[in-house]
């Protein structure tokens, strides 16, 4: 039988051109997936504020600059009076506390670039996770670690019904961990 | 051809130079050899050039997305000095005072990150004891209203503060010195401080002179009392001990007076869980009022023969009970006979006031006139019922309001020219009086928050502070003072109505600062109450412990006076032979006087009785639209004194024949986009006469279409007749029957059974419980939801469509006659199915069950299909066919200063997207917050919605269905409790209490 353009098309070009697309698009998918979650996100912040120096090196802990992540649902950043209960008196004359000074005394709002950021019809809750014992690091990696605060760990629904799921395999340092809820309710209302 | 090597000058190469015969053919081709030869696609590259650039682009854009850098996710902007005791994303609370009416209830402001979210009533309020009303809750819409003013204006241009101030302070003092009249026109003075400014601002400009108004005043009632006792303060009333309350015209559970207290006090006579000794109402009325529509039993009367009615009641019953002082005589029978009353149901009403006297209670409604309400205290003397005035809690009258002559006087005046200033101080006459009289006035000074009819009208508007941004007291009953404080900075350029006036007392525009009146009404305070109290506690600390209460008790008890009985002696009955139309002027149940007609909250508000929104209307009775020959929609003309209004009709069943009632408030010209054409103005019909008079009716020509949530089934029709009775929609009894047999429902109870296992629902599991022996039908929760859950307002054209979003319905049937019908309540809202037919459909499974018995909604997951709505038995979903804030009144509500007002722990619904009610879901996620961290279980009872803590007689409980304790387990387990459609297998987690009414007889 002889072969027509039609059977090259169907047997060889369409074959092709659909393995092309998928693969093209299961690679971009992974490739780009951690940028997609954020992950690795690092924005460069107006003042060069290291969590490796403060919650690394000084071991202060989060919640003293994180104050209220105990009692509702943002884990704020901390308000620049926060800051100058020591830069009033530590490291003035560092250019980067001079900037903070700067802030402080103008009683300008400092513009911190948002990280970690779940979408605005979630409703995350800070208090519930931190007085169930989870640990800051759980969710925002090794914070000590860091020099410019980096996202580490995807905040997709997935990401949360993981660990809600699962949470003796995620959280493995917990004892008697509860699971969490999984309904819509639970995160969108 | 041929040429010689000499002709040429140029060649190109040494063929063409020898004349090449090949160079020569090829010169007269255009295209070399092969050039324009047909090619060979195998002999091409395979791909073409499309391709290649498809491929291009493709690979462009894959890499463009793979190396794209990261989203930006915007900033924080943290405090830069964090205020102490604000934490993010947690509420902080404010007793303050509400100023929407003259009853002054304490309330509670939610406040989130400064900005106030919600009203609720203050708990520690002794009389409005943690509830407010309807319009309370929805006052805060005027907070972020866009349209409020900004900056003083003088003759419509903005002028600073400071210059226009010294202005008006020179015209103040040249009116003086020329001695003309300086007119101020306030609404009823309920604040003692504010008395006190405006007496020296009189002091201080001797020819100022006051008047007060109020559209719908007790100025009748007050006459009276004045006459009957002495004193022009009435006591309130215990309500909660009487055990028959008879109301003649008097809406006391809708709107008249402190409603709210005497909602709470009579539903507490109608508790089933404490008692059955329930009270019994009985209801004489023109209009069919909320009131009337929970009555016991009702009667019709215009309100022009209220008075006779009065007097054959004291007849009768001073001819049993022996006290007769009073030599006039005109027996029952005389009076059912003329005017068509049912004679037994006239003595079981006789009876019962015999039978339960110094334990019932007469009321008469404030429109009545001043004799009939001399007569009623009368009756109530005679039946011993001064017993139940609570003369520990009075109601004062700080400023006596202005009478119809005080207007007629200032009137003359400005024709004569004496008045030279007039001061509008934040209320409205030129829209409720109908005083455009004012306009001849050189100078005319407007306080307001935004536009009205008055201020477009003067040459100075100074734009005031909303009540959430003021400072005050208020002590309109005698055994409280409650305070009111700022909660948050003022949003536009305006000044507080008070302080404006207090650098007018201080007589140079310097004097103001934006603490003045705060300091004013602190020394105020020391020197009036905190003087008097004799407390050992410092004053500031007492200053701020108020401010943190809301209020201040005082100990004002008086003792009762003896009633003058000369004060009835000459009143004669009125034997009112009157086949002549009479209107009866009301005050709207929503926006009140108008003031609140730029509310949509408000405006869309369906009517409680006829379920109409967005208009006002006439409403006459079935036989009275016969006669005149309309239907509703229709037009009707009414004329009195030269002046008629165009009104559409409403055929009100149990409606008093003849009779044509119209609320006022509507058909204001000047106000907001939200406001305009909403209704017509009935003002105009007003001419000193009181609120009902006679006039002349006819039928007009056009219609127009009236926007009602709920239509009249025709009681006539066998079809949809008593329908809700028939698929037991309402289930209702009697008092006497659940006596005889407590469990006489059981009888409609249907078992039903499942052919497959449904999930157990072993842990907590949501549900509520709604007694309608309390419900009223006020609206109250409506609002209080609409307010916690940023409900759209949709507007008229959507609400014709039937697309209101109000998650909560409040419907109305009516059964019996159309003369005498009786009506049920019912509000109806998402009953969380256990075996919701909404969930089975829904394609992308957007609403679904959670394990605690909440019918749960995502919104990001709904794409819009509506077959939820279509499957739902009760229509409680609602859909978002616009983005309503964007789609109402030329987006009247999106812009950025509306927006405050929005929940910010419930997401802003957009287009194409379905709603409905949650559970108040944010409220459980919050109560669960708090458990977790005092880490204590959940239980029912950490949850009140929004609903529950609205209902101003707690007749909705909501909780815990698995444990045994909960209060709602007791409800969902009462004999009188039903679910709605019980028929239909779905499991309703909405229990309803049947409702008791308190009647003789054993059946309904």
């Amino acid at each position: 039988m002889k072969k027509s353009l039609l059977d090259y098309t169907l047997k060889i070009r369409l074959p092709l051109m659909l393995f092309v697309i998928a693969a093209s698009f299961v690679i971009t998918f992974y490739v780009s997936r951690a940028e997609r979650d954020g992950v690795g996100y690092a924005p460069e912040q107006p003042i060069k504020f290291s969590h490796k120096l403060h919650a690394g090196q000084m071991a202060i802990d989060c919640q003293y600059c994180h104050v209220g992540v105990e009692k509702g649902r943002h884990a704020i950043v901390p308000s620049v009076n926060t800051c100058m209960n020591c830069h009033a008196v530590a490291r003035k004359n560092k250019p980067e506390i001079i900037k903070l000074t700067q802030y402080y005394e103008e009683g300008k709002p400092l513009p911190w670039k948002r990280v970690h950021k779940v979408p605005d019809y979630a409703y995350f809750n800070h208090s519930v996770h931190v007085n169930a014992g989870i640990t800051c690091e759980s969710c925002h990696g090794n914070v000590q670690e860091m020099d410019v605060i980096e996202q580490v760990k995807p905040f997709t629904m997935t990401a949360c019904l993981d660990c809600h799921r699962n949470p003796e395999e995620q959280l493995p340092y917990l004892e008697n961990v509860k699971k969490g809820p999984d309904n819509c309710a639970a995160c969108h209302r | 051809m041929s040429k010689t090597k000499n002709d040429k000058n140029f060649w190109k190469s040494l063929k063409e130079y020898y004349n090449d015969p090949d160079v020569l053919k090829s010169k007269s081709n255009e295209f070399a050899d092969g050039v324009t030869e047909d090619f060979n696609p195998s002999e091409l590259s395979p791909i073409s050039r499309r391709n290649f650039l498809a491929l291009l682009t493709a690979s462009a854009a894959f890499t463009a997305t793979a190396c794209s850098d990261y989203q930006d996710k915007g900033e924080i902007i943290a405090y830069n000095k964090r205020p102490e005791g604000i934490i993010p994303g947690k509420p902080n609370f404010y007793a303050s005072t509400c100023t929407g009416c003259s009853n002054n209830c304490g309330v509670l402001v939610k406040t989130r990150e400064g900005r106030p979210i919600k009203l609720d009533g203050n708990p520690d309020n002794p009389i409005n004891k943690g509830k407010i009303c309807a319009t309370g809750e929805a006052s805060i819409l005027n907070l972020y209203d866009p349209d409020r003013l900004s900056g003083a204006h003088k003759n419509r241009r903005k002028v600073d503060w400071k210059s226009i101030d010294s202005e008006i302070i020179d015209i103040l003092n040249k009116a003086v010195s020329d001695g003309k009249e300086i007119a101020l026109i306030t609404k009823t003075v309920t604040s003692p401080t504010y008395k006190n400014l405006l007496t020296e601002l009189k002091t201080k400009y001797k020819t100022l002179k006051i008047y007060s108004y109020e559209m719908f005043d007790d100025l009748n009632k007050r006459n009276a009392w004045e006459k009957s006792y002495g004193s022009r303060n009435y006591p309130s009333l215990k309500l909660d001990e009487a055990n028959i309350i008879l109301s003649l015209e008097s809406d006391f559970l809708g709107k008249e007076g402190n409603y709210i207290e005497a909602a709470r006090k009579y539903a507490g006579k109608r508790d089933v869980m404490q008692s059955i000794e329930f009270n019994r109402l009985y209801v004489v009325e023109g209009m069919m009022s909320l009131t009337g529509m929970n009555a016991d039993y009702r009667f019709r009367l215009r309100p022009d023969y209220q008075k006779d009615f009065v007097l054959s009641l004291i007849t009768e019953i001073t001819n049993k009970n022996g006290k007769s002082l009073y030599s006039k005589s005109y027996s029952g029978k005389d009076f059912c006979t003329k005017y068509g009353f049912d004679q037994e149901k006239y003595s079981t009403l006789v009876q019962d006031l015999l039978n339960n006297q110094g334990k019932s209670i007469v009321l008469a409604g404030n429109s009545l006139s001043e004799e009939t309400h001399i007569l009623v205290n009368y009756l109530n003397d005679v039946l011993e019922n001064s017993a139940l005035y609570d003369n520990n809690s009075i109601n004062n009258e700080l400023i006596k309001n202005s009478s119809k002559a005080d207007w007629k006087e200032l009137e003359s005046k400005i024709k004569n020219k004496t008045v030279s200033v007039v001061i509008n101080a934040e209320a409205n006459p030129v829209f409720d009086l109908s005083a455009s009289f004012i306009n001849e006035v050189e100078t005319k000074i407007s306080l307001v928050d935004s536009e009205n009819e008055t201020s477009s009208v003067s040459n100075y508007v100074l734009p005031i502070n909303h009540a959430l941004e003021s400072w005050g007291d208020y002590n309109s009953r005698s055994n409280l003072i409650s305070l009111q404080q700022p909660v948050i900075n003022p949003i536009f350029d305006t000044r507080q109505k008070e302080n404006i006036i207090l650098t007018w007392v201080n007589g140079h525009s310097e004097a103001y600062s934006d603490d003045a009146y705060h300091q004013y009404l602190k020394n105020s305070f020391k020197e009036n109450v905190y003087s008097r109290l004799n407390t050992p506690a410092a004053f500031d600390r007492f200053w701020f412990a108020s401010l943190h209460d809301g209020a201040v008790q005082l100990n004002n008890e008086t003792s009762a006076n003896q009633f003058n009985y000369s004060a009835v002696s000459d009143i004669k009955v009125e034997n009112k032979n009157n086949s002549e139309y009479l209107v009866h002027l009301q005050k709207s149940y929503y926006i009140g006087d108008g003031k609140f007609a730029g509310n949509g909250w408000l405006q869309e508000m369906p009517h409680p009785v006829t379920k109409v929104a967005w208009d006002n209307f006439a409403a006459v009775s079935p036989l009275t639209a016969k006669s005149l020959d309309v239907e509703m929609n229709d037009l009707v003309e009414v004329t009195t004194d030269g002046k008629n209004v165009k009104l559409p009709v409403i055929v009100q069943p149990g409606m008093a024949d003849n009779l044509i009632a119209v609320e006022l408030g509507y058909g204001r010209e000047v106000i907001s986009d939200s406001g305009k054409n909403t209704g017509t103005n009935a003002n105009i019909l007003l001419n000193g006469k009181g609120y009902f008079f006679d006039v002349n009716v006819s039928k007009a020509d056009g219609t127009y279409k009236l926007a009602s949530t709920q239509e009249h089934h025709s009681l006539d029709d066998t079809f949809v007749k008593d329908f809700h009775r028939k698929r037991k929609i309402i289930q209702e009894g009697t008092v006497k029957e659940y006596q005889k047999d407590n469990r006489f429902l059981d009888k409609y109870k249907y078992e039903n059974f499942d052919i497959t296992k449904g999930p157990e629902y072993t842990g907590l599991k949501w549900g509520m419980a709604i007694d309608l022996n309390k419900c009223l039908s006020c609206g109250t929760c409506v609002t209080a939801c609409n307010v916690e859950n940023n409900v759209p307002v949709v507007g008229k054209d959507q609400v014709l469509t039937g697309r209101e979003m109000q998650w909560i319905r409040l419907d109305r049937y009516y059964s019996g006659t159309p003369e005498e019908p009786i009506v049920s309540n019912q509000p109806m809202l998402c009953q969380h199915c256990d075996n919701a037919p909404c969930e089975n459909v829904c394609p992308v499974n957007a609403t679904n069950h959670s394990t605690d018995g909440l019918n749960q909604m995502a919104y990001n997951r709904c794409v819009g299909t509506r077959y939820c709505a279509n499957n739902c038995p009760y229509k409680v979903r609602r859909f978002n066919f616009y983005n309503f804030r964007d789609h109402f009144a030329n987006a009247y509500y999106q812009n950025d200063v509306s927006a405050l007002a929005h929940n910010p722990e419930v997401t802003v619904r957009s287009r194409g997207v379905m709603e409905k009610c949650t559970f108040c879901v944010q409220r459980i996620m919050e109560a669960r917050e708090d458990a977790i961290r005092e880490n204590k279980p959940l239980t029912g009872d950490m949850v009140t919605t929004a609903c529950q803590q609205a209902c101003p007689t707690d007749a909705i409980v909501f909780g815990d269905s698995n444990d045994k304790n909960s209060k709602l387990y007791k409800y969902r387990n009462h004999e009188l409790g039903y679910h709605v459609l019980e028929v239909l297998n779905v499991r309703p987690n909405v229990t309803y209490l049947a409702k008791l009414r308190n009647t003789h007889s054993e059946e309904v």
